[in-house]
Parts: C-alpha cells; sequence; structure tokens
C-alpha cells in the first residue's frame, strides 16, 4: 500500500468519525426547558414592555376603590371587613379579570405568526404543543403576578384596617378570580390561533368578552323564562343574584337582613339551574363566591368538572387548530 | 443503505393549488443540494414540510430512516429568505433565546455572532439592524449547535459582494466540517461552487434531480448549473414561469 493510500485512507476515516460525531449530537434539551424557556420570554416580554406593573397598579388601584367605596349604594362609606369586600369586589373582578385573560391570551400565537417568529421556533425542534404550553404558562404568569399581588396587598389593607381575621371568603374570592382569569387566558389562547392577523383575534376576544360577561345572563334568564315559566319563577331570584343582572346593592341588603334573622341556611331551592351556572364560567365564579349570601350552593364536583372543562376545552381547541395550521 | 435524508411521494395541497405534487429524492449526508425553481414552484413549501412549518397533504419525509420528528429539527440550521425576529429585543437576546430553545450554551450564540461580524452589534434592537445585518445575524443563529443539516432559503438575496464571498466561505466551512445543506435560490451563480447536487421544482413536480455531473452530462454538456436549469427549464414549456 502506497503512503498516498494510506494517507487518504486514514483522512476517509478522519472525515467518518467526524461525521459519526456529528450524527450522535443530539440536542439535549427536554421539552419542559423547551416550554420554561418560551414561558420566561413570554413573561418577560410582558414585564418589559409595562404590561404587568400597569395591571398591578390599576389592579391595586381598583381593589382599594371599590373596598373603601363599595357601600356608598347603601349610604356607607370606609373600610369594609372581608366579606363585605368581597361581595363589593365581585362584580370588578367579574368583568376585570375575563378581560384580562382575554386580551393577554388573544395575540398570544397570532402575533408570533404575524411576525414570522413561529416559523424559526418550530423549525428549531419545538413541537406546537410545547410552544402552546409555553405560551399559556408565560400568559398565566403575566396575569397571575398583578392578580395576586393586588390580592395579597388589599387583604393585607382591609385585614389590618377592618381588624377583620374571617379571611375565608377572600381567599375563595382570590383563588376563584385567579382561576376564572386563567380560564379566559385558554379562551383567548384559543381564539389567538384561530385568528389570522391581531385585530381579529382583538375583536374575537370583545365580543367574548361581551357575550360571556352581558349577553349569556340574558339569554339564559330569558330562555327559562319562556320556557318552564313557573319553575322558572321559584329560581329567578337566586339566579339574579349569581349572575350579573343584581346589583351589588342588592346583595348587601340580602347581607344585612341575613345578618339580622340568621337565618339563611337549608332554604335551597330543589331545582336549582346549575346547569346554566356551569355553562358560564364568570357565573360559577359569582356563584362560588355568593354561595353564603344566595340560596344557591353549587357542588364542588360540578364547579371541579366545569372549571377542569373550561380550562381544558379551549386548549385542546387551540392546540387541535395549531397542529393543522401552514405558517 | 439508507439514505440519509429522504422525501417520499411528498404532496402539498392549498386550496385547490397543488403547490408540491409528489416529490421523491433523497440526498447523502456531507452532500450541497441546491434547490432551484421559478417563483411560486415550491420551494419554500417544500423545506416548510421538512421544517415543520408546513404540514404536509401527503407522502413521508425520513431522516436516518425515521419519519422526521420535532426533536430531529434541534439538528437543523434555518435561515428563513426573509429573517424575522423579536424586535424589541436585542440582537444577543434573539441569538440566546434561540439558541437555548435547541439545547445550546449562550455562548455558542456569542461565538457564532463573532463568526458573521454581528459582535459589535451585539446589544443593539433588531429594528436598528440592516437587511444584511439581519440576514448574518439569521445565518448565526442557524450555526449555533454546529447543525447537522442547514437549510437556506434565498440567502444570497440582496446581499452585496463583500457579504456574498464571507457567507460562501462559512457555507463551504460548515460542509467540510460535515453539514449537509440544503439552498433553495434564483442567484445560481453563487450557489455553484458549493453545490454537488441539483434539484429543481416546476409548477411543485421534480422536473430534475441529481449530482451535477450527471445533470451535466444528461443536458448536452451544459457549462453552468444556471445553463442546466434553463435547458430543463425550457424542456418543460415553461418559459414564461422561468423569468417570472
Amino acid at each position: 500500500m502506497t503512503t498516498d493510500s494510506i494517507t487518504v485512507i486514514s483522512a476517509n476515516v478522519a472525515t467518518s468519525k467526524a461525521r459519526a460525531e456529528l450524527a450522535n449530537r443530539k440536542s439535549k434539551i427536554s421539552g419542559w426547558n423547551q416550554i420554561a424557556l418560551i414561558a420566561a420570554k413570554e413573561f418577560g416580554d410582558r414585564f418589559r414592555s409595562g404590561w404587568v406593573v400597569a395591571c398591578i397598579f390599576v389592579w391595586l388601584g381598583a381593589i382599594a376603590l371599590t373596598s373603601f367605596f363599595g357601600l356608598i349604594q347603601i349610604g356607607q362609606i370606609g373600610a369594609q371587613g372581608y366579606e363585605r369586600t368581597v361581595i363589593s369586589l365581585l362584580n370588578l373582578v367579574q368583568y376585570l379579570v375575563p378581560l384580562l385573560g382575554l386580551l393577554l391570551g388573544h395575540d398570544l400565537i397570532v402575533s408570533e405568526n404575524e411576525e414570522r417568529t413561529l416559523r424559526l421556533a418550530l423549525a428549531g425542534g419545538v413541537g406546537r404543543l410545547r410552544f402552546l404550553a409555553g405560551k399559556f404558562l408565560g400568559g398565566c404568569l403575566a396575569l397571575a403576578t398583578p392578580l395576586v399581588s393586588g390580592f395579597v396587598i388589599a387583604g393585607t389593607v382591609v385585614g389590618l384596617s377592618a381588624k377583620d381575621s374571617g379571611v375565608a371568603p377572600f381567599l375563595r374570592l382570590a383563588i376563584s378570580g385567579l382561576v376564572l382569569g386563567i380560564l379566559f387566558l385558554a379562551i383567548g389562547l384559543a381564539i389567538s390561533t384561530f385568528s389570522r392577523t391581531r385585530v381579529q383575534a382583538l375583536v374575537a376576544a370583545l365580543l367574548a368578552w361581551c357575550l360571556v360577561v352581558f349577553v349569556f345572563d340574558l339569554v339564559a334568564l330569558g330562555i327559562m323564562i319562556s320556557t318552564r315559566a313557573p319553575a322558572a319563577a321559584q329560581e329567578i331570584e337566586v339566579l339574579c343574584d349569581t349572575t350579573h343582572i343584581n346589583s351589588a346593592a342588592d346583595i348587601h341588603s340580602d347581607f344585612d337582613s341575613a345578618t339580622e334573622t340568621q337565618s339563611r341556611s337549608g332554604q335551597a331551592p330543589e331545582n336549582p339551574s346549575i346547569g346554566w351556572l356551569a355553562a358560564n364560567p364568570v357565573d360559577l365564579f359569582r356563584a362560588i363566591n355568593l354561595s353564603g349570601q344566595t340560596e344557591l350552593d353549587v357542588p364542588w364536583p360540578v364547579t371541579f368538572a366545569a372549571t377542569a372543562f373550561w380550562l381544558a376545552f379551549p386548549l385542546a381547541a387551540g392546540f387541535w387548530k395549531l397542529r393543522r395550521t401552514d405558517l | 443503505m439508507q439514505p440519509f435524508l429522504e422525501f417520499q411521494s411528498v404532496t402539498k395541497r392549498f386550496n385547490r393549488v397543488d403547490a408540491l405534487r409528489d416529490i421523491s429524492f433523497s440526498i447523502e449526508r456531507g452532500r450541497v443540494l441546491a434547490l432551484l425553481g421559478p417563483n411560486g414552484a415550491g420551494k419554500s413549501t417544500l423545506f416548510g414540510c421538512f421544517l415543520g412549518i408546513t404540514i404536509p397533504t401527503g407522502g413521508k419525509i425520513l431522516l436516518n430512516g425515521k419519519m422526521i420528528a420535532d426533536a430531529d429539527r434541534a439538528a437543523i440550521g434555518y435561515v428563513a429568505e426573509r429573517v424575522a425576529l423579536y424586535p424589541q429585543r436585542t440582537v444577543i437576546e434573539n441569538a440566546d433565546f434561540f439558541t437555548r430553545l435547541k439545547g445550546h450554551s449562550s455562548h455558542e450564540a456569542e461565538e457564532q455572532l463573532k463568526r458573521v461580524g454581528m459582535s459589535g452589534a451585539r446589544d443593539r434592537k433588531i429594528r436598528q439592524l440592516s437587511k444584511g445585518m439581519l440576514q448574518r445575524l439569521g445565518l448565526a443563529i442557524a450555526l449555533c449547535g454546529q447543525p447537522e443539516i442547514l437549510v437556506l432559503d434565498e440567502p444570497f438575496n440582496g446581499l452585496d459582494p463583500a457579504l456574498l464571498d464571507v457567507l460562501q466561505g462559512i457555507l463551504r466551512e460548515e460542509n467540510e466540517r460535515g453539514a449537509t445543506l440544503l439552498i433553495s435560490t434564483h442567484t445560481m451563480s453563487a450557489v455553484e461552487p458549493l453545490a454537488t447536487d441539483a434539484a429543481i421544482l416546476l409548477r411543485g413536480k421534480l422536473a430534475a434531480f441529481g449530482a451535477l455531473e450527471k445533470l451535466r452530462a444528461e443536458n448536452n454538456s451544459a457549462d453552468s448549473l444556471e445553463d442546466i436549469y434553463y435547458q430543463i427549464a425550457r424542456g418543460q414549456y415553461v418559459t414564461e414561469e422561468m423569468f417570472a
């Protein structure tokens, strides 16, 4: 064998080795790490844009004002205990939190698609499910930070100023409010995957908000009254309390009369329209938080099942759509 | 022996338009494929199918004999025709994010920025970059982690001669390292010094594929890649598209 051919063979062996090494180079990143990276980036972007900080201030201000002036409709003013504060805050939470969730979620995917950055992420080995999960978790962080901060600060102030130790209703409000926000973030995310442009997504998100916060209750009550009026008549007052239709003032009045008579238990109607409440996360939220003031007590299995459905369904729909979308 | 990368009857239909029609070919590791064709021939769609951006209507894409999966794409570097990154973030933040997403270190991103001459602009926002700088940044991100396959969609568009030279040098180095290169382009003179194989797409169909020597021999000893392309395109009666 000549020296030349030995050189050629050893060069070929070296090249083959280099190529084999290259072939064996596997990415060490796990799916969880990719999800965490995307979530951290999403939260970082929201934080830098001022969204998180602005939300903290808006939320804190809204809670403080509502808590302090919440009883103005019945001629009182000043810091109230936890239970009163919860009643005053209900409307604010049920209007504002779904809106925050939808506004945060509506552009999570569509903006990445419009700016064509989603293509680069997918081409780099990020699966569509992981991308969706990362964006959702990042959105949850961006939503939870102002909400939790607001509830913790406001809760502490209410507790100290009203010298109230019965924090359970407030905790229930905070946790259910956070869950409500996350459900609407998931709905916003689904809207984002189905939309072609950010404008389209924004319009769809606002329509969804109007539908669940305003239209749904009126339509539901209208259907109930027109289809089974005698039975509905017995439930209508309860349902009006647990939907947005009754004002906070009415519930505060109920609260006062209940405190006087101490006769609230054991009066649940036989056939409460829990199905209607479970069909709308906002109504479910309100029913959970008013279980002490109204005669309607939503069973926990129904609450969990409805919550799981409203979380899983939009996420699954969003993933279904994203898997079928050409970018 | 199974081919390194194989396209088996890949088809893609957008509503009523057949963007890709039964595309089948395979290439070995370490080759440089020039993907040629007029605008709308399906080059970017074919790359999109390979990269998981576009969902094929039918067919299979195999890497090392197995259906390509999301995880396999971490070993692919991709430079889009129009490099799109997060505009509110800086050069280094973008490079770092996409590098770490593939499981490589931030140090790798710094190294590749240096390699493409972008380390001086590391703290500039994406919206402040020129097209050429954006192209270089896209290349740096694609090069992170020594990818097995580099996919470049029209990489030579709008580059000045000096930058073209730099890009060709880097691509040559990557190929010598063992990377397989898939390059779609209209600038045939720029890809010719690098290419070992060529595939010509016309109206979504594979009009020709093979090693350059073979294609030259089959096309009356054509002198250049451009000659090969025009001869094949003329033969397929799509001269109007060819000049589009």
